[in-house]
C-alpha cells in the first residue's frame, strides 16, 4: 500500500503543489501507512512538517511524533535533525514530541542501555504503532558497533541490542557476517585494514615542475 | 494562491494585482501621503538635466537590447549618479520620470526596481510600509510581464542585474518578515492596521510561487541535466528557456530557493533545489561572483546543520579559496566588496566551527588565514566553551524567518527571535552531544594503543561510560559524504577526520594522521631566487 502511495505522493510534492494545505490529509495518512507497513519516505514527511510550519493551525502533535520516530529508524542518517529544524520550539516541549526528543538524545549519544530502559519504562503506544521500530534501532546499534569494535564481548552486544536473548543476538551476529568466538567475544572485522595511521607526504610529479625547470635555463 | 491564478490569466500585465483593495494614489501611510502631496503641490523637484539624459539613454539601450551599454548604465551610470545626487535621498519618483521616458511602462518597472532597491539600501530609516508594498507590486508587475507573455519577451538584461533582481526580491521578503515581527510598540496603529488588512503582502507562498514559476518556465532543471551529461541544453530548453533572460532567471531562482528554504530551516529542500547543479565542475552559469558566493555559503551552512562536516568543510574552503584569489577584482566595487567581505568572515567562522568538530586537513592558504584570525575562537570551542559556539553561530548564520504573520494583538517580542532560537538550539544540542569528542581525541593523539581502563581513568568515568563515549565519537565522526553525481544530498558514510581508532577487546588502537613537511613551495621559491641571482650575475 505504502509503496503504491509513494508515486502518488511524489506527484503531490512537485513544485508549488508541495505547499498546498489541501494535500495535508493525504500526506498524514501516508505517514500512518509508513508506520504500519515499515516503509519510509523522508521527503513526504518533511513536506508535512513544512505544511505545519506554514499553517500552524493545522499542526498535529501525534503525526509529528510519528514522523520523528520514523526519522530515528533511519539513523545514522541525520533525518531527525532535518525534521527538528522545522518544528516550533514551543511544540518541541509538548508531549509526546518531547519524549521522542529524549529518545533521540540517547541514541545520538550512543547511550543504548539507557535508551532501552527509557523505551521499556514508559513504552508509549505511539512506539508500538511503529512496526519494526526496535529492529531499526538495532540496525543502527550494529552500524555503530561495526565501526567501533574489532571484537566485542557477546554479553555486551546483547545489552546494546536491548537485552535480547542469546539466540536473537546470534541472529544479528550472523546477519552482519560477524563470528562468535569461543572466548565469549564476537569478532566483527579486522579494523586495522582501513583504520591505520596515514602519512601524508607531498608528491610532486615531474610534469608539475617541468615548466619551472624549463623557464630557468 | 493569487499568484497561481495570475500566471494562468491571459491579460495580466495590464494590472491584475487587485489594486482595488489597495489604492495607489492614497497609501494610507500618513508620512508617505504627506510626501506625496508636498511633491505634487509644489512641483519643486526638477529633474536635473544629467539625470534626464541618463534615463533617456538608459531607456534607449534597453529598448535596443544593447547588452554592453545596459550593463554599463546599470553598473556605472546608475551608481555614479547615485553617489552624486542621491547619496541618502531617493531617486525621483516614477511619476516624475514617466513623462521623461514617454510613459514607457516596461522601463518604469525596471526603473522602480532600482528605485526601491536604492530606498532599501541607502535611505536612513529604511523603507516605509507603503514603499514595501509598492516595491512588492512592482516585482509582481515585473514577473507578470516576463512570465505571462505569449512568447519570450523582447528584453535582455545583464546576468548581474538578473541575479540582483532575484536576490533583492528574497532580501525584501526577508526584510518584510523581520519588520512584521518587530516590536509592535514601535509601530503606529495605522501601520498595524495596514499589515493586518494586507496579509497577502510579501506572502511566503507568492515568493515561492515566483521562484518556482521562473524555474518551470525556463526548463532550467532539464537544461542542467542535459548540460551535465555533455549535451546541448538548448535541445530541451523550450521556447522560453533558450533565451538568456529566462535561462538565467531560472538558474538564479534555484539559488533563490536554496536561500529561501535555508531561511525557513528546511535544509533538505534547500539542497534539493540545486540537485542538478554540478558544483565540482566549472559551470557555464557561474559567471556572477555574488551568486557563486551565496550558493556556497548556504550549501556550506546546510551541510553543517546536517552534520555533514566533511562536505561543509570542502564547500566552504573551496569558495574561500576562490574569494582569496579573486579579491582584487571586487575591490573597486565598494558595495559588492562590503557584502562579500561580510560573507567571507561568516564563512571563515563556519569553517572554524566545522573544523573544531571535525578536524581535517584543508587548503594551506585558507588554513593559514584561519590560524591567524580565528585561532583564539577555535581554542575556546575546542575547550568546549558553549558560549563561543553560540556567538560564532549567531554571527555566521543566515537571518532565519517565520513564514507566518505574528499575532498583531499580542505584544510578544520573544516570538520574533524564535526562528533563530530554534536553529541555534538544534545546533547547540548537536554540539553538546559531542562535547567530549575533542577531549577524547586529544588523549588518543598521544598513543598508538591505549587500554580502555586507562583512558577511562583519564576521563574520570567508568569503562562502560567511556565505551559509550567512544561509540558516540564514532557515530558523530562518520558522516555522509558526497562522492559523485550532481545531487548534494547523496553521499556515503565516511570518516576522514584526523584521529581514528577501533576497540579490540580491552585495547583501543589508534590511527593518527601524520603530515610530513611540505617542501614543494619552498623548493620553487628557492629555485626562482637562484634563477634571479643567475640573471643578475649574467647581466653584470
Amino acid at each position: 500500500m505504502a509503496e503504491a502511495m509513494r508515486a502518488t505522493v511524489a506527484s503531490l510534492l512537485k513544485g508549488i503543489e508541495r505547499y498546498n494545505p489541501e494535500n495535508l490529509n493525504n500526506l498524514e495518512r501516508y505517514v500512518d501507512m509508513q508506520a504500519n507497513e515499515n516503509t519510509y519516505d523522508l521527503e513526504a514527511n518533511l513536506a508535512v512538517l513544512k505544511l505545519y510550519q506554514f499553517n500552524p493551525n493545522l499542526y498535529q502533535a501525534q503525526v509529528t511524533a510519528v514522523i520523528l520516530l520514523k526519522a530515528l529508524t533511519n539513523l545514522p542518517h541525520s533525518d531527525f535533525i532535518l525534521c527538528k529544524c522545522m518544528i516550533e520550539p514551543s511544540r518541541l516541549m509538548e508531549e509526546p514530541v518531547a519524549k521522542v526528543l529524549v529518545l533521540a538524545h540517547l541514541l545520538e549519544t550512543a547511550n543504548f542501555n539507557e535508551f532501552w530502559i527509557t523505551l521499556m519504562k514508559d513504552l508509549d503506544p505511539l512506539v508500538e504503532g511503529i512496526v519494526g521500530f526496535e529492529d531499526s534501532i538495532r540496525k543502527f546499534v550494529c552500524h555503530v558497533v561495526a565501526s567501533t569494535y574489532s571484537t566485542i564481548r557477546k554479553d555486551k552486544l546483547r545489552q546494546l541490542l536491548g537485552n535480547v536473548t542469546e539466540a536473537q543476538a546470534s541472529q544479528w551476529v550472523s546477519k552482519y557476517g560477524w563470528t562468535e568466538q569461543l572466548d565469549g567475544y564476537v569478532f566483527i572485522a579486522n579494523q586495522d585494514e582501513h583504520i591505520r595511521t596515514k602519512n601524508i607526504t607531498e608528491k610532486i610529479s615531474f610534469d608539475s615542475v617541468a615548466a619551472i625547470m624549463a623557464s630557468g635555463r | 494562491m493569487s499568484w497561481a491564478s495570475a500566471t494562468e490569466a491571459e491579460d495580466v500585465y495590464t494590472g491584475y494585482y487587485g489594486y482595488g483593495e489597495y489604492d495607489m494614489s492614497h497609501t494610507g501611510d500618513p508620512r508617505q501621503d504627506m510626501e506625496y502631496e508636498r511633491h505634487y503641490a509644489t512641483q519643486s523637484y526638477i529633474v536635473p538635466e544629467v539625470i534626464k539624459n541618463f534615463l533617456i539613454y538608459f531607456q534607449k539601450v534597453i529598448n535596443q537590447r544593447d547588452l554592453l551599454e545596459i550593463q554599463n548604465s546599470y553598473e556605472n551610470g546608475f551608481n555614479k549618479l547615485t553617489d552624486r545626487f542621491f547619496k541618502d535621498t531617493a531617486w525621483p519618483e516614477a511619476e516624475v520620470v514617466a513623462p521623461i521616458v514617454g510613459n514607457d511602462k516596461r522601463f518604469l518597472i525596471l526603473y522602480k526596481e532600482l528605485y526601491y532597491r536604492h530606498v532599501y539600501a541607502r535611505l536612513s530609516g529604511g523603507p516605509s510600509i507603503s514603499q514595501r508594498f509598492d516595491s512588492y507590486f512592482n516585482y509582481c508587475d515585473l514577473f507578470n510581464y516576463i512570465l505571462n507573455a505569449d512568447g519570450p519577451v523582447p528584453l535582455e538584461l545583464p546576468d548581474q542585474w538578473l541575479w540582483d533582481i532575484v536576490d533583492e526580491f528574497i532580501y525584501q521578503f526577508q526584510s518584510f518578515s523581520i519588520f512584521r515581527h518587530k516590536s509592535l510598540s514601535k509601530k503606529t496603529e495605522d501601520e498595524i492596521e495596514l499589515l493586518k488588512v494586507n496579509p497577502k503582502m510579501w506572502n511566503v507562498h507568492s515568493v515561492l510561487n515566483v521562484l518556482h514559476s521562473l524555474v518551470d518556465k525556463s526548463n532550467i532543471n532539464k537544461q542542467l541535466e542535459v548540460y551535465t551529461s555533455g549535451g546541448d541544453p538548448d535541445s530541451v530548453a523550450g521556447e522560453f528557456g533558450q533565451h538568456s533572460l529566462y535561462k538565467m532567471l531560472g538558474y538564479f531562482s534555484l539559488v533563490g530557493l536554496l536561500r529561501l528554504h535555508s531561511l525557513l530551516g528546511d535544509y533538505y529542500q534547500a539542497l534539493k533545489a540545486l540537485e542538478n547543479i554540478d558544483f565540482n565542475k566549472k559551470s557555464l552559469y557561474s559567471r556572477v561572483p555574488a551568486c557563486q558566493i551565496t550558493t556556497f555559503y548556504f550549501v556550506g551552512f546546510a551541510y553543517m546543520m546536517m552534520r555533514r562536516y566533511q562536505d561543509a568543510i570542502r564547500t566552504l574552503s573551496n569558495i574561500l579559496l576562490y574569494i582569496q584569489r579573486t579579491k582584487t577584482v571586487f575591490q573597486n566595487k565598494t558595495q559588492l566588496y562590503d557584502q562579500i567581505s561580510k560573507t567571507n568572515d561568516q564563512m571563515y567562522t563556519l569553517l572554524s566551527m566545522c573544523l573544531v568538530l571535525y578536524p581535517m586537513r584543508i587548503d594551506e592558504s585558507v588554513h593559514s588565514h584561519l590560524r591567524e584570525k580565528y585561532q583564539d575562537k577555535m581554542n575556546k570551542m575546542q575547550r568546549g566553551e558553549m558560549a563561543e559556539f553560540e556567538a560564532c553561530f549567531a554571527f555566521a548564520c543566515p537571518k532565519f524567518l517565520s513564514p507566518v504573520p505574528p499575532n498583531y494583538e499580542l505584544e510578544n517580542t520573544a516570538k520574533s527571535k524564535e526562528p533563530f532560537t530554534l536553529q541555534l538550539n538544534v545546533f547547540t544540542d548537536e554540539v553538546s552531544q559531542q562535547i567530549q569528542v575533542p577531549t577524547i581525541r586529544s588523549y588518543l593523539k598521544l598513543y598508538t594503543t591505549l587500554p580502555i581502563a586507562k583512558l577511562a581513568a583519564f576521563m574520570d568515568m567508568s569503562d562502560d561510560e567511556l565505551c559509550t563515549q567512544l561509540m558516540c565519537f564514532k557515530h558523530k565522526m562518520k558522516n555522509l559524504v558526497w562522492t559523485k553525481g550532481t545531487s548534494g544530498l547523496d553521499g556515503e558514510f565516511q570518516s576522514a577526520s584526523e584521529v581514528d581508532f577501533y576497540i579490540d577487546k580491552d585495547m583501543i588502537h589508534i590511527a593518527d594522521t601524520k603530515v610530513a613537511r611540505r617542501y614543494g613551495d619552498f623548493f620553487i621559491r628557492q629555485f626562482h631566487k637562484f634563477d634571479e641571482i643567475m640573471r643578475s650575475l649574467k647581466a653584470t
